[in-house]
Parts: C-alpha cells; structure tokens; sequence
C-alpha cells in the first residue's frame, strides 16, 4: 500500500515501523550475521574515528583526550536509518541471535540497572536507541526463534518500565508518544510470534511468559475491544492463569465504568503490571469524579474527602489537589460535589508523576530482576 | 468442448455467460478434462490473445483446487483477473463495458472463494493467511477504483455499478482480517454517491449489513439498528441462513435499546442462546446472565459480541435496582438493600463502596432519576419516573 513517506520523525517512525516486522515465519530465510561483537567493528573504528561514541562507551581514561577510544567490550551497534544505497545486509555487520541477545542482557544489566549512571533519561535514550538496532538486526535475518522472544520480552519491559519512571520528564528528554509507538510494536509482534508456536511445543515458563504478556497488552490497551477480543480467544488455561484473569477483571471494570472496581483490583497488580497500567489510572480517577459528581448532586451533599482519598488511592492532599483542578468544591472535610460545576479537562496541570501510586516503593525494587523477569 | 464454447460466448458478447465459465459454481469445474496442468495450448488455438491466457489460467486454477493446491490456485486466479482489468481500464466506447463488469464481478465472487479456500491454509502456515487476504484486497481496491474513477461512459454502461459489488467483497475481507477501520473510505464513497438506492436490493442489503456491524462494533447503536433491521426486513425471505447471521448482530444491538425479542423469532431462527440473556436481562437477574454468558461464551465470542453483551449488565444493574425500588414503595432507599440484592445475585466482593459507584454510574447515564446522600446513605429517586424506560435514553 502506498504512503507518504515524509521524513518528520514520528510520521517516519510510524512507517519504519509498520514495515518493521519480519515476514512468517516459513518465509526464505534472511542473511545470516556473523558479527561476534556487540558492535561490527567496522561501525567502531568509523565512530571512533569522527569522535561519534557515546559516553557509554568511551574507555575510561580517555575521556578527556581530542579523540577518545572504543571500549571494544561497551561499544554497541547503534540504530541507522535505512537509506538508499547503503547495504544493511552485510552478514559482518549483522549480529546473530545469540549475539543479540548477549547485548540485549549486557544493556538491561550493566546500563539500564546500574546504579551509577545518571541521569536515567541518559540511559533511557542509550538503551532504547541501542535495543532498536537490535531488532532492526532481527528483521533484516528474519529471526523468530527463541532468542527473539527472550529479547522482545525484556524490551518490553524495559519500555513499559521506562514509560513509569520518565513519566512528567520534559519533552526534548523523554517523548511518551515515542516509548508508545514502540511498545505497540514490540508487544504486537511477541504476540504474533507466541500464536505462531504450536501449544506442544511450549514449555512451562515459556507459558507462564505468554500469560504475563497477554496481561501486560491488556493492561497497556485498557479498554480496547480488539485486545480483549484476542484474550477472550486463547485457551482457557491462558485466560484462566492469575495474571491473565486479573487483567481481564480490570478490562472489565473499566468498560462498566465501575472506577471504583479498577482502582481497587488495581491494587493487587504487580509493579509492571502497575506501569502498563498507570496512565489509565488518570483516566480511571477523574472518570471517579465524574460520576460522583452526577451521582452525589444535590445541595446539601457533604462526602468525606478522606473516603474520597481512600477510593482514589491517594493521600487527602493529593486528592484536594485533583478535586480542585476539576472543579470538585472542599470545603474542610467535605466534599460538596456539583455536577454542574464539574470540568472535565484539568484547570490546572496535573503533575500525573505525583499521582503514582504511593505505596509502591520504588526503590525497594531490583530493576535488574524485574526487566529480566526474574523477580 | 469447454474452450468453443467460451469463444462463442465472446464473441457474442454475452457477459453473463463468460461469467459462468469462469465461476467457480459452474459445473464445469467438476470436470476431470479440464483439470489440466498445462492448456496453454488448446487454449491458444481456439481463442485470441488476452482471452487466451486468461482461459488457459483459469483452467490451470481448477487443476490446483482439485489437487488442494490452495496456495497455487490463488496465485493463478490473480493472473486471471489482470485480464478483465487491464481490459476494463482500456475500454473503448463500441465496446459494452457492462460485459467487462461482469467478469469483475464474477471474478471477485471467485476471489471471494478462493478466501474461504485460503482458510485451509491456516492449519498449516498461519502467518500466510492474513497476508493472503491482504494482497486479495489490495487487487480488489485496483478493481475498485477502475469502477469509481469511471467518468466516461453514460449511466447505463457506467462501471460505477460494479462499485457496490466490489465493495460488499472487500468489506468481507476486511472484517475477517479485523481491519475495520479500511471500510471507512469506502462508505464515505457509497454515501457521496448519487447511484446509492439504485443498486439492487441483495446488494444493499449486503452492504447495510457490513455497515450496521462496524457500527455496532464502533458502539454507535441507533445506526447498527437502523441499518441492520433494514438489512433484516428486505433480506429476502428464503435466505434463512443470512437472516440469522443479520439477526445475530442486530438481536444484542436491540437489547441495549432495550427492545428484548420474542421467544418466538429466537426460535424460528435457531437462536435460542439468546433466550436466557433476555431472561436473564429483562428480570434484573445478573446471577443468570453471567451463567448465560459462559455457558454460551464460546458462541457468543466466536460471533464477536460477548464484548458487547457484556454491555447488558448495566441494563441489568437498572433493572434489579429497580425491582428493589417497587418491592421497597419508597422513594428514599438504604443503599443496604441493593447491596444485598447484589449479593443475593453472587456478585463478587461487592460492597457499599462500589454499590454507590454502580448507583452514580445508573444516575450519570440518566437510567434513574435521583441522588445518593452520602450522610444518610441513602439513594434518593424522583417522585415521578425515577426508573425513565430504556428507550428514552442513549
């Protein structure tokens, strides 16, 4: 089908995007990477020579010198746009799957997880860069082994990690609508590459990883028929398994419009589950106020803020502060709600980072374990 | 035999004809002599150049069919309906385009065919299917636009009738695909067009079916009414198995209405599944419904509208509260007793808290009349139609 290719960024990752995935499986099979290095030494000399590395990826000790040298064991193949004229396919260039996923580990573990490198919106943009060009090496071989679920896998969850933690950062560091835009893509082709493994072949943690996924999409799509459709179609050990069930409990709440129900099942997620699922619970919340507002309308209405706070899943100043910016009048203890008086689109800019939900201590997890699936 | 016989058709310019030979519901099909692997050659002695190897393809796809060759036969049935539309684009005046139509029109219904045929292929290469239809729809939207750009020839001879044919087609693909939004285009062309009654009925009525589901599945409910209980009433009386298929989609459509159907119609139309969700609704009886639901899911999810009867458990909700309401004669109602009418219903850690939300979402939506005071937990209705009926609202 015929497109406007432009060259806008989002407009062409949108494209590159969409013609990103590998064809089936039984397809003729792509060229094959030889590359046993995380960056094809050619690229390494290249960017060393023109002063193009990351710091990431800068030997230590030279940092500071006119021309800084590799470190050949951090240096990683870097994402290119694919152009007119230039050989994507040289196998020297490409990485096998196994490589793929030594440097999919390598960034999860040494840069995403580490404790030191700062600020994380550095990282971020070092990792989602360098994981990009790792799947365009799985599209050009066509790969749709085991490999490339284990590195789909751990991308998404690093993206759907990431889109937690960057949340509220400025524009210019973290683009939302870009994490999106590749989260999408990389849960609909894990999806596409679990429906095209035959249910005998599947081991049991390679199913426990498919409940956890199919969770994680419904979760992230909250309220889309087609992923619901899709659920409601798999085998009913699938549908059936905790994660998978409870996902679709919140699926359903949500479309009954029963807020109350969402924000309360929302508490037994899991932290990845709670950031699939976070920037619906705006949603959820002003949803919450919305029906009060009709529901409680009436002149002498006095509704206890700190109940209000108990339902929302926040403390009672957080939740004067979203009572405020839709309108909702406090007066003291009470809640006085209006339905005429209630504003659909905030007043004041809500700061959805300070709304996250603040009994899950971030800290206290491992980020090592929860992106590798360990945890 | 087969091949004069074509040629005698051509040259007599007989449209239908042609069309027949080339279908796949024409007996000749069945025939082990034609089923040939290589008729390059007897077609090239009978016929001219484009007929020729349109035939010759044609032939080589009944000889795929009968070996199961799916993959095959759709490769050859794309050589054949190159012929039609590089013919159609060329057309001259003299020459009656409404033959050429109908050869798309019978090409695409074999398209169509082979389609059910790829479905075969799922069993064993499942990435190929989607694709398959893909590429089957992207030859039909270049039949279509041949039709549509088609500003030459008068009305009569205009290919602007095969317009709604090759859509109904495409929208065919594009639901089995799960494309929905691809139809979008394609409305809007059939609603800007001037010829949109004159086509004929089985045609409309086909096409008012497709458009009734996606709206239906775009939650848009009073246009999936209209057009599907038009699609309904004009489908002609003897296609039984197509009128269940329209009633399938407009049966839940109607319920969210709140016009619940007769036992009557369900049973004349084998569709008695739906007799327990209209119990079950029209009650308030949420236990039975969500009995009904799973005992039927499997049905109801292959025909894609659990989702959407789901969507009944609110009119549920309304109708149970409102049983509480006459049973208690009062207008000011403890929020208790509805939290043990759910309860009583087996609903699920239910309480107080999400009773009063299912209560603001029933007040929000205008299904009942009143509000809830917090401080003396009460749900207070309006003295005068505090339970508005279901039609009035949405």
């Amino acid at each position: 089908m015929s497109r406007n290719r432009s060259n806008r960024t989002r407009g062409a990752v949108n494209l590159h995007l969409q013609q990103q995935k590998p064809e089936a499986e039984n397809a003729v099979p792509g060229p094959q990477g030889s590359c046993t290095t995380m960056c094809p030494l050619y690229e390494l000399r290249e960017r060393e020579a023109h002063n193009r590395l990351h710091r990431f990826e800068i030997l230590a000790g030279t940092e500071k010198d006119r021309r800084p040298r590799a470190d050949v064991v951090r240096t990683v193949k870097e994402y290119s746009r694919p152009a007119a004229g230039k050989d994507s396919t040289r196998p020297s260039d490409l990485r096998p799957p196994s490589v793929l996923l030594k440097t999919t580990c390598y960034l999860i573990d040494e840069i995403a997880a580490s404790p030191t490198l700062q600020p994380w919106t550095e990282v971020y943009s070092f990792v989602f860069d360098r994981l990009r060009s790792v799947r365009q090496d799985l599209i050009i071989q066509r790969c749709w082994g085991p490999e490339c679920k284990a590195i789909l896998e751990r991308t998404v969850r690093f993206l759907l990690y990431a889109s937690f933690r960057l949340c509220g950062e400025p524009l210019q560091l973290y683009d939302p609508k870009i994490n999106d835009t590749h989260l999408q893509e990389c849960l609909s082709w894990l999806l596409e590459s679990y429906s095209q493994q035959h249910s005998t072949d599947t081991t049991q943690s390679q199913s426990s990883a498919q409940e956890e996924f199919h969770a994680l999409n419904l979760l992230y799509n909250l309220g889309s028929t087609q992923m619901m459709q899709r659920v409601l179609e798999l085998p009913m050990s699938m549908r059936s398994s905790p994660s998978v069930n409870l996902a679709l409990l919140v699926s359903q709440a949500f479309v009954e419009q029963n807020p109350v129900r969402v924000l309360r099942l929302a508490r037994r997620l899991d932290f990845l589950q709670v950031c699939a699922l976070h920037r619906h619970i705006e949603t959820c919340r002003r949803k919450l106020l919305l029906l009060y507002s009709h529901g409680y309308n009436s002149r002498n209405c006095r509704f206890p803020v700190s109940q209000l706070a108990i339902l929302l899943g926040l403390d009672d100043a957080l939740t004067a502060e979203l009572c405020n910016a839709h309108g909702v009048t406090i007066q003291g203890q009470w809640v006085a709600f209006s339905k005429t008086q209630f504003i659909e689109t905030p007043l004041t800019q809500l700061r959805c980072v300070k709304m996250h939900n603040m009994d899950m201590k971030q800290k206290d997890f491992n980020i090592r374990s929860i992106i590798n699936g360990s945890f | 035999i087969y091949v004069v016989d074509v040629l005698e058709a051509i040259d007599n310019r007989d449209g239908s004809f042609c069309a027949e030979f080339l279908s796949f519901k024409h007996p000749h099909v069945a025939n082990p002599r034609l089923q040939l692997s290589n008729p390059e050659e007897k077609c090239q002695q009978v016929l001219e150049p484009p007929y020729d190897e349109m035939i010759a393809a044609h032939l080589r796809c009944t000889y795929a069919v009968a070996n199961h060759d799916f993959v095959e036969a759709y490769k050859c049935q794309t050589v054949v309906v190159q012929y039609p539309l590089r013919m159609a684009f060329q057309a001259h005046k003299e020459d009656n385009c409404k033959k050429k139509k109908k050869f798309l029109w019978k090409m695409c219904v074999v398209m169509g065919f082979i389609c059910q045929a790829e479905q075969q292929l799922q069993k064993k290469g499942k990435g190929k299917v989607g694709d398959m239809l893909e590429k089957a729809a992207e030859q039909l939207m270049s039949c279509f636009r041949v039709c549509a750009s088609d500003n030459r020839a008068g009305i009569d001879d205009s290919k602007k009738w095969g317009m709604l044919f090759l859509i109904n087609q495409l929208f065919k693909i594009y639901f089995k695909i799960n494309k929905l939004h691809l139809c979008k285009p394609l409305i809007r062309a059939i609603d800007s067009s001037n010829l949109k009654d004159e086509y004929s009925m089985a045609q409309r009525v086909t096409y008012k079916y497709y458009v009734g589901c996606k709206a239906m599945f775009d939650s848009d409910f009073q246009q999936a009414e209209e057009y599907l209980s038009f699609s309904f009433q004009h489908c002609h009386r003897s296609c039984q198995r197509n009128k269940r298929l329209i009633l399938i989609y407009l049966l839940p459509v109607k319920m969210l209405l709140g016009h619940m159907p007769t036992d009557q119609l369900l049973k004349k139309y084998d569709l008695m599944q739906f007799a327990d969700v209209t119990k079950a609704v029209s009650e308030g009886n949420l236990l039975l419904l969500n009995e009904v639901l799973a005992k039927h899911e499997t049905f109801f999810i292959r025909c894609g509208i659990f989702l959407i009867l789901e969507k009944l458990k609110i009119i549920t909700y309304r109708n149970l509260f409102k049983k509480v309401y006459l049973l208690l004669k009062t207008h000011q109602m403890p929020l208790d007793a509805f939290l043990v009418a759910l309860k009583m219903m087996q609903v699920e850690e239910v309480d107080i808290d999400e009773v009063q939300c299912i209560l603001a979402n029933l007040i929000y939506m205008g299904h009942i009349k009143g509000y809830i005071s917090h401080q003396h937990q009460k749900l207070v209705v309006s003295k005068q139609n505090p339970f508005p009926p279901l039609s009035s609202i949405s």
